[in-house]
């Protein structure tokens, strides 16, 4: 089995690490270097919980063989606040009780971290569309959509 | 963001809290666990990576009702990085029912399939492997030979004469409730109120399997600690209950077994059965190492226990006026084909007919059934909301038979302070008159004055 | 077990490897649920992601779109605007940024949504084997040693799309509609309706086309193009909605989408 050295940037640090062949970016994120928030729930790019942000786009990250991104910038959530001080995304889903059993929240605050990124104002109506590829089975999708919009007003009077 | 939080009334409750300092209500608490959902630091169990950890696949059933004629797992023990392969003969006592810790008896279910299956998707070799992969692509070079019975998926067909019989352990195909067929309920005589009555009306509801679809799946790690005993890190709903379950299948002192969980990605009752823990747990004895057995996404969705389906008849004596005289509630509950938590679900669903109304005349039969479907266990309010669901579907249609507002017809019907249950129970603070007015009133449907001063308080 | 992932640099090196067995992969969104279950009957992965073939262009009323362009990049084309409904309602964001136009044309019903859409604009698709390169319809087979290399078409000039699903978004197709017209001095003269969800590939409603051509686009043709739309159809069940389902609301989509009603 030919295994390879893959680079990424994650979070700002150079790792560099062997992967086996099918190796996704899922599992090299958990099983190799050891960062965890990205969840595993359906491995078929169906759930979102494993979305993390690619070159700044966000993406199942099950469905990414790593070789195939080698070289990316990978961001994930323990990248999002790595010296505690919580964003603003992390601050509204905290503060508008936005999380319940916890599972989708990595993936739908990445997400979110995508959408603000690109359009700091979204209406509801974008906000809900962004987070269509993210299933919260607690179903507490009020409250998500009211944190998102909630962190992009906080991000903008910052 | 402003919280959508009603300040607490303040006026109405003085007497109850006067003096009282509230720290708590009337404030915004932030939830414990929320810190770590937001920071992606939540541990759950699969988070956990010790090293040196195998990976457990199932080789599962491909046929609803089969006797097995040989199991071959040679093709997979040659897959490179399966270490090993279990059967039922691995495991300590392969024979159990979850709800032998209240009693329930008799143990009806395998941990893996010996003799035969009796649902699609039912375990029958375990492969543990050095990844994940390996541990797949095991699990599908097993061969096993079937011998195919027919199969029944319906609950009525299944109790019909000259049925199969699902699960040789109950010897028929239902659950015996104290020597009954069926859970039963008795208040004064069904056939004279049906006499009596101005109608009769009886109607048919069902429902399929639903399944609690959790974003995290089932599933377990499993680490031999230096001391000899297995610390078990879970998703279940359940940790004492799965702890003691899996001590018994394993044959150990509960001692030995330590349950790490409480995290729990979603689970809505599909996480309370005992399903992954005690392989796993045999797996990491016999291999010394740490094993992660979790369900894939396809697992959860066929073979992780739902809701069980229901088929309900429900027959009501009724008064030109409205009430309702007599009510027969025959309730079918598919367990599939072994008990896990349906027994129970059933006898809830006895309890909760005939609905929160007073009826002089009740009788309730609540047959528990084996069917060689995926067995079902719990999902919120298992055996009350597909009860609920034909209860007030049953007085909607009435209404309209009768030409009544729903409301009223419900008003006149519902139970008061005071009034004697099927369950020989005197009901206690009802106020679902009170709830129904005051529901009327929000969304504007009028209520003529005899109605809107009825009172739970006052007896009919 | 896969044993290879391949990043060939060209379009040519993939058809050269590609001689060798195993599968291609576009964005990965149709290939890796199988390889994550262990599924996948090869051991040999092809990925297209540096292929070269991630270029779009617009020109003289044509379209050129590489196979490997993502259906996020599709979707924000400028002069390609009239595909953003198409895009949209296709998966979620995050998975738009994956999947790829090439890959679409693969995707199984009741999904494919864009290959419905270019099924309607009458696209042509370059394929290319270590044997040569050759040119296609869309929905034309390509052989197991073909790397789908360019998607062509012209920009239509009235230009219809409608999606019916089980939620506004992120649903596979109850019923699909696409339709590309050409309407001169208010009568249709030409017209290429394409369905998705009422058969196992994307079909065209020649009966339908039909019915409109030389009519002009009101309620009356649309309704008499939403009564033939049924021919050629063979609806089927599955989770998102029964086959009764897709037949008996077929016409009712079709007439809104001709009449580009809500």
């Amino acid at each position: 089995m030919a295994s390879k050295i893959v680079t990424l940037r994650v979070n700002d640090r150079e790792e560099e690490f062997l992967a086996r062949p099918g190796t996704t970016l899922l599992g090299a994120l958990r099983d190799t270097l050891g960062l965890t928030a990205a969840k595993r729930g359906c491995a078929q790019g169906a759930c979102g919980s494993c979305n993390v942000l690619v070159d700044g786009k966000p993406v199942p990250s099950c469905l990414v063989p790593v070789e195939t991104v080698d070289g990316a910038a990978v961001a994930t959530l323990e990248g999002v606040a790595p010296t505690g001080d919580l964003d603003e995304v992390q601050a509204a889903f905290l503060e508008d009780f936005a999380t319940q059993c916890g599972f989708c929240t990595p993936g739908m605050i990445m997400t979110a971290e995508a959408l603000l990124a690109e359009n700091p104002d979204p209406t509801r109506a974008e906000v809900v569309e962004a987070i269509s590829g993210n299933v919260c089975r607690c179903t507490g999708y009020e409250p998500i959509v009211n944190a998102i919009l909630d962190a992009a007003s906080r991000r903008r009077s910052a | 963001m402003s919280y959508r939080l009603s300040p607490i009334d303040t006026q109405y409750f003085a007497p109850d809290h006067e003096g009282d300092d509230f720290t708590v209500i009337g404030s915004v608490v932030t939830r414990s666990d929320a810190l770590g959902h937001v920071t992606g630091r939540t541990e759950f169990f699969e988070d956990v990576r010790p090293s040196g950890l195998l990976h457990l696949k199932m080789h599962r059933s491909t046929r609803h009702h089969a006797r097995l004629a040989g199991v071959d797992s040679s093709a997979a023990l040659a897959v490179p990085g399966v270490v090993r392969v279990l059967t039922g003969a691995d495991i300590p006592n392969n024979l159990y029912t979850p709800l032998k810790l209240i009693n329930v008896e008799p143990d009806d279910e395998p941990i893996l399939a010996v003799d035969k299956v009796r649902y699609l998707g039912e375990p029958i070799v375990a492969v543990v492997a050095e990844t994940e992969a390996a541990a797949l692509a095991g699990a599908a070079a097993v061969r096993v030979d079937y011998v195919d019975l027919p199969p029944v998926f319906d609950v009525e067909e299944a109790l019909a004469d000259g049925a199969p019989i699902v699960n040789e352990y109950h010897g028929k195909n239902y659950f015996t409730y104290e020597g009954h067929h069926c859970r039963r309920v008795r208040l004064g005589d069904v056939d004279a109120g049906f006499a009596e009555a101005d109608h009769v009306f009886e109607w048919r509801y069902q429902s399929s399997p639903i399944e609690q679809a959790p974003v995290e799946t089932t599933g377990c790690t499993v680490v031999p600690q230096p001391d000899g005993r297995l610390r078990i890190h879970s998703d279940t709903q359940a940790c004492f209950f799965t702890l003691d379950n899996t001590a018994l299948i394993l044959e150990s002192d509960f001692n030995k077994l330590r349950i790490v969980g409480g995290t729990v990605g979603g689970g809505f009752g599909g996480k309370v059965d005992v399903v992954v823990e005690p392989v796993a747990c045999v797996a990491a004895m016999v291999t010394g190492r740490p094993v992660k057995f979790v369900y894939g996404r396809h697992e959860e969705m066929q073979v992780s226990s739902p809701r069980a389906a229901e088929r309900i008849y429900i027959k009501d004596g009724v008064l030109a006026d409205g009430r309702i005289v007599a009510r027969q509630v025959t309730a079918y509950i598919d367990a599939g084909a072994y008990s896990r938590h349906t027994p129970y679900g059933t006898t809830k669903a006895a309890a909760h007919f005939p609905g929160p109304y007073t009826i002089p005349n009740v009788r309730i039969d609540c047959h528990c059934v084996y069917t060689n479907r995926t067995p079902s266990s719990a999902m919120r309010g298992f055996g009350v909301t597909i009860g609920d669901f034909a209860l007030e579907s049953q007085m909607d249609r009435i209404a309209r038979e009768l030409g009544m507002d729903p409301l009223r017809l419900r008003l006149k019907n519902a139970y008061r302070d005071g009034d004697m249950k099927a369950h020989r129970k005197r009901a206690e603070g009802t106020a679902l008159i009170e709830v129904m007015q005051k529901a009327a009133e929000l969304v504007g449907h009028e209520l003529p004055d005899e109605y809107r001063r009825m009172s739970s308080l006052e007896a009919r | 077990m896969l044993a290879n992932i391949h990043l060939p640099a060209s379009a040519a090196e993939a058809a050269g490897l590609l001689e060798g067995g195993g599968w291609l992969l576009g964005g990965g969104t149709l290939v890796m649920p199988r390889v994550n279950t262990g599924a996948v009957p090869v051991d040999t992965l092809i990925s297209l992601r540096a292929a070269g073939l991630d270029g779009v262009r617009v020109a003289d009323g044509l379209a050129e779109v590489g196979a490997a362009v993502t259906l996020a990049r599709l979707g924000e084309h400028e002069e390609l605007a009239f595909l953003r409904p198409v895009v949209r309602s296709i998966a979620s964001p995050p998975v738009r940024n994956l999947a790829t136009v090439g890959g679409n044309l693969f995707a199984t019903q009741p999904h494919g949504d864009l290959a419905v859409a270019l099924l309607a604009l009458g696209a042509r698709v370059d394929v290319l084997s270590t044997g040569g390169a050759r040119t296609i319809d869309v929905g034309e087979a390509v052989a197991h040693n073909e790397v789908v290399t360019t998607v062509h078409f012209g920009l239509p000039k009235v230009w219809r799309y409608r999606k019916a699903m089980r939620r506004k978004h992120n649903s596979a197709s109850i019923v699909t509609v696409a339709a590309a017209l050409v309407v001169t001095g208010g009568v249709v003269e030409q017209a290429t309706i394409a369905l998705g969800g009422v058969a196992s590939t994307p079909v065209r409603a020649n009966a339908a086309e039909q019915a409109l051509i030389g009519r002009p686009l009101d309620l009356a043709a649309a309704e008499a193009a939403a009564a033939a739309a049924h021919e050629g159809t063979a609806p089927f069940d599955d989770a998102y909605a029964s086959a009764w389902y897709r037949a008996r609301v077929l016409p009712v989509h079709v007439r809104r989408a001709l009449l580009g009603e809500d």
